[in-house]
């Protein structure tokens, strides 16, 4: 089992922050999302992005708006509700918190 | 030869080899059922059909209409297995949403479900910068006219010519008409928005594409061909007719004018030499002073106020020029109106204003080329424009 199928869950875990994080970073649209995700190890797909956003939208943390495009269809644009940043900040900190204990284990009863 | 389907996918149409056709279906059932229970089923399906519809748009262009099966089986790649949500069963399974229509087999061409979508309707927009010289104000009533660009420009030209009102106007318009940004806005400036989902299914609907799905069936390509040029000739005898229409009543109006105006006054040929001259004189004056308030930043040694830019100048010596030439204007006109139709030839007056205007553009072309002051002036001018244009826009912002 590589490394790589060892974390999927993990990833699959983290993917609500990932995207909580880049709509925080100002208006978009479902495939900027992907986009920006594509370069990472979190790379994902419009089959799994879709229900997770509607998901969130249900839970009332992004909303979006309808916007015209200069190309094509107007498209949906995700922002975060006052729950969603409230969420994220939750999530962070609660993130630093895991990575520093990650860090900090056996550093030292290491010698 | 393989047959192709036509398919809306959330409201746009697209064609699809058969095998493709089969494929996506089965993907988008696949995800419908996964999906079984989640309130937001029937909008998850349409987010997901307007991707697989962008990337769609993204592989047809003008000469590929149809999307091959390859294609469609990497676009499914590409878009992944739908996630259900098993949390979401529990609680949410008695609610199920009504399914939307995910992939409608047309075969017939009002198979296609296009309620509730409007038509195209022209719309004046400018369109910047495909095209445009200045702001696209040309571009735009070009294309809303359904005329040549070229035209329009020398509309403006012209205009300009007679009142100064074409750069007014265009300026006025410049402001005032908004520009095109969005793709259902710049259809609606060309009226042909081929681009967008609409277009297509209006012509779904009126059966554009049924002669090429069946293209084997020799007898129904030939009607379908036939039909087309039907359409065709329809539209240029209606053309025809108008243009014919049109002249006839040109020179009814002008034979009734000509007749209210029998007399003739002897001395009147030379008093029209004299004004003629006289308004080329004034005519010399106002382009010196233009010339000089550009290049040297006063008009016959009074200097342009500072604080004000020179193109207000320039307007001001214009409206001064309009102002002081005008009883000379219209005494000349009225005296035109009555030798014009005492003579008959009724082509002189636009003859000669015709030729006058060409001795203008003579002019104006030697001043550019062998000038190198003028031709830096006209250089100015479109930026001269521009910052006319941005002058008038902040104003109105302001106020």
């Amino acid at each position: 089992m590589s490394i790589n199928e060892k974390f999927t869950a993990i990833r699959k875990g983290l993917l609500e922050f990932l995207v909580l994080r880049i709509i925080a970073g100002g208006k978009v649209y479902a495939a900027d999302i992907l986009n920006q995700l594509g370069a990472t190890e979190f790379a994902t797909q419009e089959g799994t992005l879709y229900p997770l956003l509607s998901k969130m939208r249900r839970e009332e943390l992004v909303d979006y708006e309808w916007k015209e495009s200069e190309a094509g269809p107007p498209r949906k644009y995700y922002k975060l509700t006052a729950k969603g940043t409230e969420q994220l900040r939750e999530t962070s900190e609660y993130w630093d918190k895991i990575s520093a204990t990650v860090k900090g284990l056996g550093q030292e009863s290491g010698n | 030869m393989n047959k192709v389907i036509t398919i809306n996918l959330n409201g746009n149409a697209y064609q699809l080899e058969e095998d493709g056709y089969e494929s996506l279906r089965s993907y988008l059932e696949t995800a419908a059922r996964r999906l079984e229970g989640n309130p937001d089923k029937g909008e998850i399906i349409a987010d997901i059909e307007q991707a697989i519809a962008d990337k769609f748009r993204a592989i047809l262009g003008v000469n590929k209409t149809v999307v091959i099966t390859k294609e469609v089986t990497a676009v499914i790649v590409e878009m992944g297995p739908v996630e259900g949500d098993s949390a979401e069963k529990q609680n949410a399974g008695a609610s199920s949403q009504k399914t939307t229509g995910s992939a409608e087999k047309s075969n017939s061409a009002d198979g296609v479900s296009g309620d509730g979508v409007p038509g195209t309707t022209r719309r004046l927009y400018r369109i910047y910068p495909e095209g445009a010289m200045l702001r696209g104000v040309c571009n735009g009533l070009a294309a809303y006219l359904n005329i040549d660009v070229t035209l329009v420009r020398i509309g403006f030209v012209l205009l300009t010519y007679f009142w100064g009102t074409g750069v007014l106007l265009y300026i006025l318009l410049a402001v005032i008409v908004p520009q095109a940004i969005t793709a259902s806005e710049k259809s609606a400036a060309t009226g042909m928005g081929a681009a967008t989902a609409q277009e297509f299914i209006r012509r779904a609907k009126a059966g554009y594409y049924e002669g090429m799905k069946t293209f084997h069936d020799k007898q129904a390509h030939r009607e379908w061909k036939r039909k087309f040029k039907q359409e065709m000739r329809g539209w240029k005898h209606g053309f025809q007719r108008e243009m014919q229409e049109n002249a006839h009543q040109w020179q009814q109006n002008w034979a009734q004018s000509c007749g209210q105006h029998p007399r003739f006054w002897v001395g009147m040929g030379f008093t029209l030499l004299v004004l003629k001259w006289v308004k080329l004189l004034c005519f010399v004056f106002g382009i010196y002073a233009v010339y000089s308030l550009v290049t040297h930043g006063r008009v016959f040694s009074v200097p342009l106020p500072a604080g004000i830019p020179v193109w207000i100048g320039v307007v001001f010596v214009v409206m001064i020029y309009q102002f002081l030439t005008w009883p000379i204007k219209a005494l000349r006109h009225s005296l035109y109106y009555q030798r014009q139709c005492g003579y008959g030839p009724w082509l002189a007056g636009p003859f000669s204003g015709l030729v006058g205007l060409g001795f203008l553009v003579v002019i104006v072309w030697l001043l550019d080329h062998y000038v190198p002051q003028f031709h830096e002036a006209v250089q100015q001018i479109p930026p001269l424009l521009h910052q006319a244009i941005d002058t008038v826009q902040h104003w109105l912002e302001r106020s």
